[in-house]
């Protein structure tokens, strides 16, 4: 993984061309930098200083660079350790918290740089005690209103640093698609390199995350994402109130939202159709009590109850019901959200916005994210969210997921 | 050209128990013997040759412990030029083998009330040795005796502007021996000791530089003393003699064998007690 430093280089250092000599030194040995502070003298008396982060390849690589460049006075700038604070409210961070991004991040305690679990965006950092005397403390990202009162949090930007995000050798392979999200793009290609991706997913052990809006279902995507899950290419699902109804609905009734998934007509009180199904639902008691009692005999919520594959149903105030399993506290819902998350690899996010930014909010940046939706705009949407990690595929997700099914032989 | 401003009053050190006892640069060979009797006389014979010449010589006594002492220009930088009278930094040498003279020198200067400011503990530099004033600036070199690092806390002791240049020969191991200031505008510069970025920065020091040839490099023709016009070298390359008496110097060639054995010549026994630092270049008189 790549590892940056912060060095020192004082004096006069620009007539000497010791700054040049320096700089490119540093691109000589692969490495890169970045000029953090410059003050140059004003005149030929006056020293220079400038503060240089140094990133290379690994800890070794830079290790030996600076070792060459301390003989030019180039010094590492000795970061101090992070400055903590105790919480003194419950729910409540100290006034000048640290504020995280999604990026991989660490914290230096004790002189030692220690990197961050769980790297989640918006969050607080608290810094626990090591398990044993001796050990090393462990730093955890915090949502604010898991703080509680005496928690050591991290204040200010002293001792934080973001261990900057390198493409690596399997991302090269997927490196086609860095541009910006487009609907010019071949669709062929994108889904084989997605298929590609799942694969090496589950020959290292990661978990994929699929995150599904109604438009899976109301497109008839919701059979092939059935299938997905019937292969073991679903680990965890996030999804709200209305895909689950639907998915259900269209089981039962054959219609999504009143129209026939099979026929795209209209059918005589329809509307009502999704309504009588989640007050079924709600006679079973939950999703998994209806597949039990043979009410829901197929679908997508169907299969995940068969294969034991954890779910989140994130509520909101529009939904209709809503259905038992759906979680109306959201804070509880983000909660399980980020508890399912860990170990995940891969996440597509198919046709929906508001969950693709939700699960975004709470996903490291490090996890592959894909987002299939027939909206270009909801890819910039997750990327302006701080989701930059993102990589949108520009179709309508119905036939897309056909043919993923089909490419994995699901 | 203009004669330089330094180079009147030199500290020398007589050679009582000089000798090659130790190795600590290429040229050092402890299986060859010093003969102390012409140590002594070619010693005496450069103090002369430079009160000939119209400078004074000072004396500072040498103990046994460290033979190399007879090297002055080892022992410190030099100011003259300072606020509230004349002040003097002492080496931090790089080998154990001559810490020794540290105090040694220090005290020296202290006793005739010169104010001593010292270097941090961790950093090493020896002296004139390895700086050398021109155009307001001292040039310093490093890596095999300094640190680069030192030079920065020598700008901010002296008030002079630090052109540090990196030696990369290590038979060329102090600035002293890769560069000779020889008046405003003129210099002997060895480039075969410098990096590729050394080499600019003295390119755009020196107005009129006389570049030496590496076998003039290697002869220690550079490790001269200049009293006003006049150039004493251990050793003078025909072109090299040909070329400052071109320019109007005197050049007297001062037999040093004896300490050429431990890498050094008439330059390294003489430190200029005279050299003005700060507060920045000054321009070359015109040609």
């Amino acid at each position: 993984m790549a590892v940056t430093e912060t060095y020192e280089l004082a004096g006069h250092i620009v007539d000497s061309l010791l700054l040049a000599k320096v700089l490119d030194q540093v691109l000589e040995a692969g490495a890169d930098y970045r000029l953090d502070q410059i003050d140059i003298g004003r005149t030929p008396t006056d020293t220079s200083r400038v503060v240089i982060e140094i990133t290379a390849d690994d800890e070794v690589h830079l290790d030996r660079l600076a070792e060459q460049l301390q003989v030019h006075g180039v010094n590492p700038l000795a970061p101090g350790d992070a400055v903590t604070q105790e919480a003194t409210l419950d729910g409540v961070l100290p006034a000048g918290f640290h504020s995280t991004t999604n990026l991989a991040t660490e914290v230096r305690l004790d002189g030692r740089w220690v990197p961050v679990e769980n790297p989640e965006m918006d969050c607080g950092l608290v810094v626990v005690e090591p398990p044993e005397p001796g050990g090393a403390p462990v730093v955890r990202t915090l949502p604010m209103h898991r703080v509680r009162a005496g928690d050591r949090i991290v204040v200010g930007v002293h001792g934080v640093r973001v261990v900057a995000p390198r493409p690596t050798a399997t991302d090269a392979s997927f490196g086609f698609m860095d541009s910006d999200v487009s609907s010019e793009k071949p669709k062929g290609l994108q889904l084989a390199s997605l298929a590609d991706r799942l694969r090496l997913a589950r020959e290292r052990g990661e978990r994929t995350l699929v995150v599904c809006g109604p438009a899976v279902i109301h497109t008839g995507g919701g059979p092939e994402v059935a299938r997905l899950v019937r292969g073991g290419w679903v680990d965890v699902l996030f999804a709200g109130n209305g895909f689950a109804t639907h998915d259900l609905e269209s089981n039962v009734m054959g219609t999504s939202l009143g129209v026939s998934v099979t026929s795209g007509a209209g059918t005589e009180g329809g509307h009502s159709n999704h309504l009588r199904v989640i007050n079924e639902v709600r006679r079973h008691g939950s999703i998994a009590a209806a597949v039990e009692a043979g009410y829901v005999t197929g679908g997508v919520m169907y299969e995940l109850t068969r294969a034991g594959v954890p779910f989140v149903l994130g509520g909101s105030i529009r939904d209709d019901g809503p259905l038992p399993d759906t979680m109306a506290d959201v804070v509880a819902a983000a909660d399980r959200m980020r508890e399912l998350t860990a170990g995940v690899g891969v996440a597509l996010m198919l046709a929906t916005t508001l969950h693709a930014i939700a699960t975004g909010n709470v996903l490291p940046g490090a996890v592959d994210t894909w987002c299939i939706d027939i909206n270009q705009a909801v890819v910039t949407k997750l990327a302006d969210r701080g989701s930059h990690q993102a990589r949108g595929i520009v179709t309508d997700v119905g036939p897309f997921l056909r043919h993923l099914a089909d490419a994995l032989g699901a | 050209m203009a004669e330089l401003d330094w180079g009147r009053t030199y500290l020398m050190c007589p050679p009582e128990h000089f000798g090659v006892l130790y190795e600590i640069n290429p040229w050092m060979d402890a299986e060859v013997a010093v003969d102390p009797d012409r140590a002594r006389e070619q010693w005496e014979g450069l103090r002369s040759t430079l009160e000939a010449a119209g400078a004074t010589v000072e004396v500072v006594r040498q103990t046994p412990e460290v033979p190399d002492m007879v090297f002055t220009a080892n022992g410190g930088i030099v100011n003259v030029a300072a606020d509230g009278g004349p002040r003097f930094v002492p080496s931090h040498f790089w080998h154990p083998e001559r810490q020794g003279e540290t105090e040694q020198f220090a005290t020296w200067f202290a006793e005739r009330g010169w104010a001593v400011d010292r270097l941090d503990h961790e950093l090493r530099h020896e002296g004139a040795g390895d700086a050398l004033p021109f155009g307001g600036v001292l040039l310093s070199g490093y890596r095999f005796r300094s640190d680069r690092a030192a030079a920065t806390q020598l700008a901010e002791l002296t008030g002079a502007p630090v052109r540090s240049i990196e030696l990369v020969d290590e038979r060329l191991y102090h600035v002293d021996i890769t560069f000779c200031p020889l008046s405003d505008r003129h210099a002997l510069a060895a480039p075969m000791g410098w990096d590729a970025y050394g080499r600019r920065v003295v390119e755009a020091l020196v107005p009129e530089p006389l570049w030496l040839t590496d076998d003039e490099a290697l002869s220690f023709c550079a490790n001269s003393v200049v009293v006003g016009t006049t150039v004493v070298m251990p050793t003078t390359p025909v072109r090299v003699g040909r070329q400052l008496e071109a320019w109007g110097f005197d050049v007297v060639t001062c037999d040093v064998g004896e300490f050429l054995k431990a890498g050094g010549g008439c330059r390294c026994l003489t430190l200029a007690l005279d050299v003005p630092l700060g507060p920045g270049p000054r321009a070359p008189s015109p040609t």
